[in-house]
């Protein structure tokens, strides 16, 4: 069976959750791989949810905020746009492909735009092939 | 931890998860996972018999972890956490899956989108059995309403509440009440005049005591949470200088209103060059001085009225304006009563005549000899002064739909029907209540058809035209719906809080203080004794953003915790 | 190249009988249930169109409400009661007007008291013309022979003076109407055969009417053909056996049963469409202008006064039968010297003109198609 790739998405509810429930809503299509986790705010993401994520399987980690200026919580997005060029500069020395990991504002009208950046990162992240940090993991624990 | 006993349940939702989804599937693979004692799938989870069937399970099997694969959380997770209360389960010892707005409604693949919901799941089983129970507090519920906009929803919800008894204060930033309703002269379909209307709004707001009515003022800031806001008003009166006001509130109602559109963006339509062409408003001075008369002082022959200005038209505004329609047949129906051996031509895209009496309305309007000329949308009449030879003033050219040519309309008078447009203040309200606007600058609500004004911010409700463009009669429902709702708030006495807050494990606190001022509620305060961080319970809002960022991992976010999260991760990936 | 909309065009067609047109929004409803609209789906909405917004050249060029007969379908269906099948008829008697150079069509269909008083005048001059020949010449108790007072021979001269005088302003208006329809249409090159070929559709649509019997229901069309058989051999009859119709005592029967079939058609037939129209019984029958009702009128006096004449003369009391052929002559002349080339009368040469012509049109003009095809669409959208 070809690669599937498996993407964990991770979603505040104020915004990106309610865009992507509009998204079911208004029954727009979408690829299957991601699969969709709730924080209160993007503030919450901590950087190891993502490396927790890479390292349980999954081939691409997605991470979803209210627009800039809009979030429910007034400046959460703001402290998870801060954090995140660092997080893409510890996965580059790792050597974790950049499109495996990606941040995008999607607000609570955006169904539409949620489906399209789920069906970008999905064929982005079956071009890259299925990670190899569950492997890689799973192989340095069987040697210890 | 006690042994788990977890319940699945996978609803079906009629066909709307269970067509596409193998529910049956989905209920085999949970309850082939430790700890689940009981998988099973249903119809509709949401109904009495399903709610009972939790109930019953939790009792009889001595459940204490539930799951539901059903629909989006922000649909019932209130609704199965009740049903776990009922059952004697704590409320946050419950979890949902959303396997139909994010799996059944948006795949199309069978196979894949089974396996997605089984990993849903999977991650939701794996999250609930972290999960500890909660309990909520109580806080009071204070009494007085903020409305803001002293327009006709405005005023509306204010003398709603007030009439109840309660304080109100009615916020409005200009030096007179009415709003744009004050700048018309009478309404669609039944000519009432606009005047009548106001007046006795506005005499049964002064006469009410309960209301204080603020001119001239605006809120500056507001903090706090539902049934306990602090709200500072800053007014200006004139002479003196600004003054400011801290008022508490329980409840504040954003009824701030519309702006109309600028005509003059919309350069072939000569707004602001050809003298006799003017807009809705303008033509509505001209009703309640009485006159209809060109620039040049004499009564015009022909007239020409173009809809959708600024409104569907993807370069300025995509959306309809909703009122401009019928607005514009009340204009013909005023014009020709007015001067009899007029011609009226209405210029217009699609006659949107929704409302009660309002196509009988349209009727008339061509009883009454009205033509009715048709556009295309995105495209837009070019207006130009006629010649010297031409019985009339201007010239309007369109390509006519119903007819299939290209027509030159004479007119003496050109009216634009301008559409409504987000006001230029409404992205700083929304900051100052903290509720969100769509990409238009109207105000979202809670959901658009089953909650239209709530927004997510709770004790925060929105009326009117600053929601989106509406009517008087929608206007004034949302005004009341408003008022019933904090109403039926004010009556229960004491508001609920939810149990979900961050705390801060004081042993691992170490005092770096860094969360202090991330919070964007100031909800961490710092006992200076103890030299650690503590978190207002009532204040917070369970954001995260200090849970993430502890150096110690010294905070817990209550049912948001790492573990929790872990674990789910570790489920959906299954 | 934008065309002018004239306002006031509707205002001004109102009293030739089209007071609901500005109802119409376009629903297309009519077209779908006419059965004489072709792929486009274009009549009876096309001519509401141009009416509603004043665009009279393209109205005066446009043939289309002559293809109607007025089984009035569209009325019926239509939702909004803007009369679409009476505002085809207003079209048609405005045509009318347009097409008479002289005005006086206008005025008739303007003003039913000038069209009444124009009758008036003429019935005097014809009556008083008559009586002075008749006096002169002629001995009021003698019908016919020798000393008649109204010799067929002197009626038949007058008759085919007066028929000649018709020909000439019904034929140039005709030619107005070809002119406005077709000659000055540049899109049409004039192709001398394409006219004689199609010529055989003139006497085919005057004879049978046969588009009228395509409509839903038959009887219109059977009652209407009827009628007009019935005048067309009595015309004949007139014109060419008056000497025979006059003649008697002996009764020659190959010419007497015409005019007797005829007498009894016209009567029938006439006196059915009054009832109709009293009773407003069906919806071609719903909206009378003043021009039906002097139209009906005067055919059913002058029918009347004929069968009187004659029946006078067989009881053998010449001298009222006498009296009763000068009112008869005092009624039809003003009958025909005024509603032929100027009022409703007229259609009996536009219409089938205007089927002759359809057919030039189809010929030599390239046809609008319908895009009913949802792949052409398609193409036409992308």
């Amino acid at each position: 069976m070809s690669y599937e790739p498996k993407i964990v998405g991770f979603l505040c509810n104020w915004c990106s959750y309610t865009g992507a429930d509009l998204a079911g809503t208004s029954r727009i299509q979408y690829p299957a791989n991601v699969r969709i986790i709730r924080v209160m705010c993007s503030a919450r993401i901590d950087p190891t949810f993502v490396m927790d994520a890479l390292a349980q399987g999954a081939d691409g980690v997605l991470i979803c905020g209210c627009h800039p200026g809009d979030c429910h919580y007034s400046e959460g997005n703001y402290k998870a746009m801060r954090r995140f060029p660092l997080l893409k500069n510890l996965l580059k020395s790792y050597g974790i492909e950049d499109d495996r990991v990606r941040q995008a504002w999607v607000s609570a009208s955006e169904g539409q735009r949620f489906a399209d950046i789920v069906g970008d990162m999905t064929e982005r992240v079956r071009a890259l092939g299925p990670s190899r940090v569950h492997s890689t993991l799973l192989a340095d624990q069987r040697e210890r | 931890m006690d042994e788990l006993k977890i319940g699945v349940y996978v609803c079906n939702c009629g066909t709307n998860i269970a067509h596409i989804v193998n529910a049956e599937g989905v209920k085999e693979a949970a309850a082939a996972l430790p700890d689940v004692v009981i998988a099973r799938s249903y119809r509709y989870m949401c109904s009495n018999p399903g709610q009972e069937m939790i109930v019953k399970d939790i009792q009889e099997l001595g459940l204490n972890r539930v799951v539901v694969a059903a629909c989006s959380p922000r649909m019932h997770e209130r609704t199965f956490r009740n049903a776990c209360k009922t059952g004697g389960l704590n409320p946050y010892l419950f979890e949902m899956a959303n396997i139909r707005e994010q799996c059944s409604w948006v795949h199309a693949d069978k196979l894949a989108a089974t396996e997605k919901a089984k990993a849903l799941t999977h991650g939701a089983v794996n999250r609930v059995r972290h999960h500890e129970p909660l309990d909520s507090l109580t806080a009071e519920m204070c009494p007085s309403t903020l409305v803001l906009g002293g327009g006709i929803a405005g005023m509306t919800a204010a003398l709603e509440l007030a009439m109840a008894g309660h304080p109100v204060y009615l916020v409005e930033k200009a030096d007179h009440l009415g709003g744009n309703l004050a700048r018309v002269d009478s309404t669609a379909p039944y000519l009432d005049s606009a005047r009548d209307l106001l007046t006795e709004r506005i005499t049964h707001l002064r006469e009410n005591p309960d209301i204080s009515i603020m001119l001239n003022s605006q809120l500056k800031s507001l903090s706090g949470f539902i049934g306990n806001f602090s709200a500072t008003i800053e007014t200006n009166g004139g002479p003196n200088p600004p003054e400011r006001k801290v008022i508490p509130v329980g409840n504040v109602v954003v009824a701030t209103g519309y702006k109309e559109f600028d005509a003059s963006r919309i350069t072939h339509y000569g707004y602001g060059k050809l003298p006799d062409v003017i807009t809705s408003f303008e033509f509505e001075q001209m009703m309640r001085a009485g006159r209809i008369q060109t620039k040049s002082g004499k009564p015009p022959q022909y007239v020409a009225i173009i809809h959708c200005v600024g409104s569907r038209n993807q370069e300025f505004h995509g959306y309809c304006s909703r009122v401009c329609c019928m607005t514009a047949l009340k204009y013909a129906n005023e014009i020709k009563s007015a001067l009899p051996d007029s011609y009226v031509s209405d210029v217009y895209i699609d006659m949107h005549a929704f409302g009660k009496g309002c196509e009988d309305f349209y009727k008339k309007s061509s009883e009454i000899k009205t033509l009715f000329l048709m556009y295309g949308k995105n495209e837009s009449p070019v207006i130009r002064k006629a010649g010297p030879n031409d019985d009339c003033g201007m010239l309007i050219e369109v390509d006519e739909k119903l007819s299939g040519e290209r027509i030159e309309i004479p007119a003496d008078l050109v009216i634009l029907m301008v559409g409504m447009e987000a006001r230029p203040d409404a992205g700083e309200v929304a900051r100052l209540v903290n509720i969100s606007a769509d990409k238009d600058g109207w105000f979202i609500e809670s959901h658009p058809k089953l909650d239209p004004v709530a927004t997510t911010t709770d004790g925060i409700y929105i009326a009117g035209t600053c929601a989106a463009p509406k009517d008087i009669p929608d206007s004034v429902a949302q005004a009341r719906a408003a008022a019933g709702r904090i109403l039926a708030k004010i009556a229960k006495g004491k508001i609920e809080i939810d149990g979900v807050f961050a705390e801060i494990n004081e042993d691992r606190c170490s005092g770096c203080r860094m969360c202090n001022e991330l919070c964007p509620y100031s909800a961490i305060e710092f006992y200076a004794d103890k030299k650690r961080s503590h978190v207002i319970p009532a204040a917070c809002k369970a954001c995260g953003a200090c849970v993430a960022a502890c150096p110690s991992g010294a905070i817990k976010g209550r049912h948001f915790t790492d573990q929790q999260i872990y674990a789910q991760i570790e489920g959906v990936l299954a | 190249m934008a065309i002018r909309i004239n306002p006031k065009l509707v205002t001004a067609i109102a009293k030739y009988g089209a007071e609901d047109v500005q109802k119409c929004y376009h629903c297309g409803n009519c077209s779908a249930v006419c059965l004489h609209a072709d792929e486009t789906f274009n009549f009876p909405r096309k001519p509401m169109r141009l009416l509603q917004m004043g665009l009279e050249k393209r109205i005066e060029a446009s043939l289309d409400p002559w293809l109607c007969y007025y089984c009035g379908q569209c009325s019926t269906q239509c939702p909004r009661g803007a009369e679409p099948g009476e505002t085809m008829m207003s079209l048609r008697r405005w045509l009318t007007a347009r097409y008479d150079f002289t005005g006086i069509s206008r005025l008739f269909y303007q003003s039913w008291k000038a069209e009444l008083a124009a009758i008036l005048i003429m019935a005097v001059l014809t009556a008083a013309g008559f009586l002075l020949y008749g006096f002169s010449y002629g001995d009021l108790r003698v019908y016919d022979g020798p000393g008649a007072f109204l010799p067929s021979s002197a009626v038949h001269i007058f008759d085919w003076a007066m028929a000649i005088v018709l020909v000439l302003l019904l034929g140039s208006n005709a030619a107005r109407m070809w002119w406005l329809t077709t000659g000055s249409n540049k899109k049409i090159k004039f192709d001398f055969w394409l006219y004689v070929k199609k010529l055989y559709t003139l006497p085919l649509h005057f004879f049978t009417q046969k588009r009228y019997a395509d409509c839903e229901s038959r009887q219109p069309w059977k009652l209407h053909l009827w009628l007009m058989l019935s005048y067309v051999t009595m015309l004949v009859l007139i014109m060419f056996f008056l000497e025979p119709m006059q003649a008697g005592p002996d009764i020659r029967w190959s010419v007497h049963a015409l005019g007797y079939a005829a007498a009894l058609g016209l009567l029938v037939t006439v006196v059915y469409a009054i009832h109709g129209r009293v009773k407003k019984s069906e919806v071609h029958m719903k909206h009378s202008h003043e021009s039906d009702w002097i139209f009906l009128f005067m055919l059913v006096l002058v029918t009347v006064s004929g069968v009187l004449q004659h029946v006078l003369h067989r009881a053998g009391t010449d001298m009222a039968a006498n009296i009763a052929y000068v009112v008869h002559l005092a009624l039809v002349v003003p009958m025909l010297t005024l509603e032929v080339p100027f009022s409703k009368w007229s259609h009996l040469a536009y219409r089938p003109l205007a089927m002759y012509l359809a057919e030039i049109h189809r010929v030599a003009l390239p046809q609008p198609k319908a895009l009913t095809e949802p792949a052409e669409l398609m193409k036409m959208a992308s």
